[in-house]
């Protein structure tokens, strides 16, 4: 027979391994599956120095790749119906000081106005994709855009908040190399982690970003460029994070929880055999 | 002796099939997190009621005591036993992990699809007659501004979608337009995605800004092509009462 004081603690006993055991079994969420199409791009850790020099280095050949479908650019005028470049793989590492950012990409013909471009939102103020264009009802924030053209063999940090507010920076951080052989682009972003500039996209290890990508095909076709300006293929904003060291501590409150349990179930086994509760 | 256990997880047991398996067959299925409320709210009616007396208590409780102390136990059961009391500190320890590994996947995209729109919008009817040339003309529109992302067949999948997310809307599927008001769509494609409150995460959406580009005349004749086109019928204002 129980009394009143037996019977709250008959419940307590039996709702925590009720709570805990439904918790564990129903309460985790399945992963979710990054298949098919990616949804981010991981800066993978690297000791020493990085591949940011040769798009070909064979450092690459381990790091796995996200790819991304891109679209026309149908959003805005002067659109364009058709693209050449329809999707590109991207692959990252970084060393804790500095990242670069490899991105590979069909286009059949190598020309002078072929180029290729990163976009990142800066600041706490989430931008539009389209160069941070206005929000009718979000406060919006800026890009930094790093953007490569084939025939200036170079990369430009960027800046916009708007159409048409397009600019190059005062401050010039990064550094693109371009290799063109059989049809394909490879394209090496790289910068450091983080710089002086508040234009500039700032990455802390673990921290999730917002990046997009551009293409353009500078083929030359009844004696025009077909890819320029507006006239580009695009993606919207993917996420991209430098992956962070393993953190250890963990364990260590494992630990606890198994030794915490492990206590508890004595404590109660002790006190039924001394036959209080019952 | 066993009775109200046994009985207690058959029940839970049913519900937790029900939730997780034959719900979906009708609706959505449920987020693992409200499944999980649902039966901690079951367990705890099985405990109220299995507690409601002295007896039933004993009848429930006594079983669990007796088989915890160990007492006057042998063979299976004191396997038993000690298995309960080996897994219970694993999943603690189980369950501290899971909860503190840092989540390797990018947050968690919870955009709200249809946001509720601005005031001036909620209530404005289509001045336009649905005649066959208004219809037709609004269809043509659609193929000249619309389709290269929602698609020639209203499906969603037209040349430029796959680089967007969100994708474009399916106009085809129920989940869309069919569940709206023509005054909604109005407002969605006057202000595209760049109208969206923040639960509708504007930034990332290709919804152009029609009203930059194409006049009111035309929205109206857009929209009544578009739900012809998809075989949709707008929700109207009698339903919604
Ligand atoms: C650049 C691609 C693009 C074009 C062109 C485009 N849309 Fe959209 N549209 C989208 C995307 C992406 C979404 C989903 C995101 C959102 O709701 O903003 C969308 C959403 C919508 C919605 C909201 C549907 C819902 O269920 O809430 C409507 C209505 C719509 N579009 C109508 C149109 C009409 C009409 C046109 C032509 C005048 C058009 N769109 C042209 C990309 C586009």
């Amino acid at each position: 027979m129980l009394n009143g004081l037996g019977n709250l603690r008959t419940l307590s006993l039996v709702g925590l391994f009720g709570v805990l055991g439904f918790s564990s079994a129903f309460a985790n969420e399945p992963p979710a599956s990054e298949e098919p199409g990616s949804v981010s791009v991981r800066l993978y850790q690297f000791e020493g120095s990085l591949p940011s020099e040769d798009p070909n280095s064979s450092q690459w050949d381990s790091v796995p790749s996200s790819e991304f479908n891109l679209a026309p650019q149908v959003h805005w005028p002067p659109r364009i119906q058709e693209v050449t470049v329809k999707s590109v793989k991207v692959k990252g590492v970084h060393n804790g000081q500095e990242m670069a950012i490899l991105v590979e990409y069909a286009d059949p013909t190598e020309d002078a106005a072929d180029a290729a471009a990163l976009e990142f939102m800066v600041g706490d103020n989430p931008a539009h994709f389209a160069h941070g264009q206005e929000m009718l009802q979000v406060e919006g924030g800026p890009v930094n855009i790093w953007y490569w053209k084939n025939e200036s063999g170079k990369a430009v940090d960027m800046s916009a908040k708007g159409f048409k507010t397009l600019e190059t920076q005062p401050h010039q951080d990064i550094q693109a190399k371009g290799v063109w052989e059989n049809g394909i682009w490879k394209v090496v972003f790289s910068r450091l982690l983080k710089t002086e500039d508040d234009q500039d996209v700032q990455v802390e290890e673990g921290e999730w970003k917002n990046v997009a990508f551009a293409f353009w095909d500078g083929a030359v076709v009844d004696g025009l460029v077909k890819e320029k300006g507006g006239q580009k293929a695009v993606s919207t904003w993917w996420y991209i994070r430098a992956e962070p060291s393993a953190d250890n501590s963990i364990f260590g409150w494992v630990i606890l929880g198994l030794v915490l349990a492990t206590a508890f179930e004595l404590v109660i086994v002790r006190k039924l055999r001394k036959g209080q509760a019952v | 002796m066993k009775g109200p256990i046994i009985s207690g997880a058959i029940i839970l047991a049913g519900m937790f099939i029900f939730l997780k398996f034959l719900l979906p067959l009708v609706t959505a299925p449920l987020p693992a997190s409200l499944i999980y409320l649902y039966l901690a709210l079951v367990l705890s009616g099985i405990l109220i009621y299995g507690t409601m007396s002295a007896s039933s208590l004993e009848a429930m409780m006594g079983p669990v005591f007796r088989f915890l102390s160990g007492k006057g136990q042998t063979g299976a059961s004191q396997m038993a036993r000690l298995a309960v009391l080996v897994m219970f500190p694993l999943l603690v320890g189980w369950q501290t992990y899971s909860r503190l590994v840092p989540s390797d996947l990018p947050p968690a995209e919870n955009r709200t699809i249809h946001p509720a729109p601005p005031g001036e919008f909620v209530g404005l009817a289509n001045p336009y007659p649905k005649t066959p040339e208004n219809i037709m003309m609004g269809k043509g529109l659609y193929a000249a501004y619309c389709s290269p992302c929602h698609g020639a067949n209203y499906d969603g999948k037209g040349p430029a979608a796959p680089g967007f997310n969100p994708p474009p809307a399916n106009f085809s599927d129920p989940g869309t337009i069919a569940q709206l008001q023509e005054a909604y769509l109005f407002w969605r494609i006057k202000k595209g995605g760049v109208g969206l409150p923040v639960e509708g995460m504007p930034w990332k959406s290709a919804m152009p800004r029609w009203e930059e580009e194409l006049p009111e005349e035309f929205i109206w004749k857009i929209i009544m092509g578009e739900y012809d086109g998809a075989h949709q019928t707008p929700r109207t204002w009698e339903e919604e009462e």
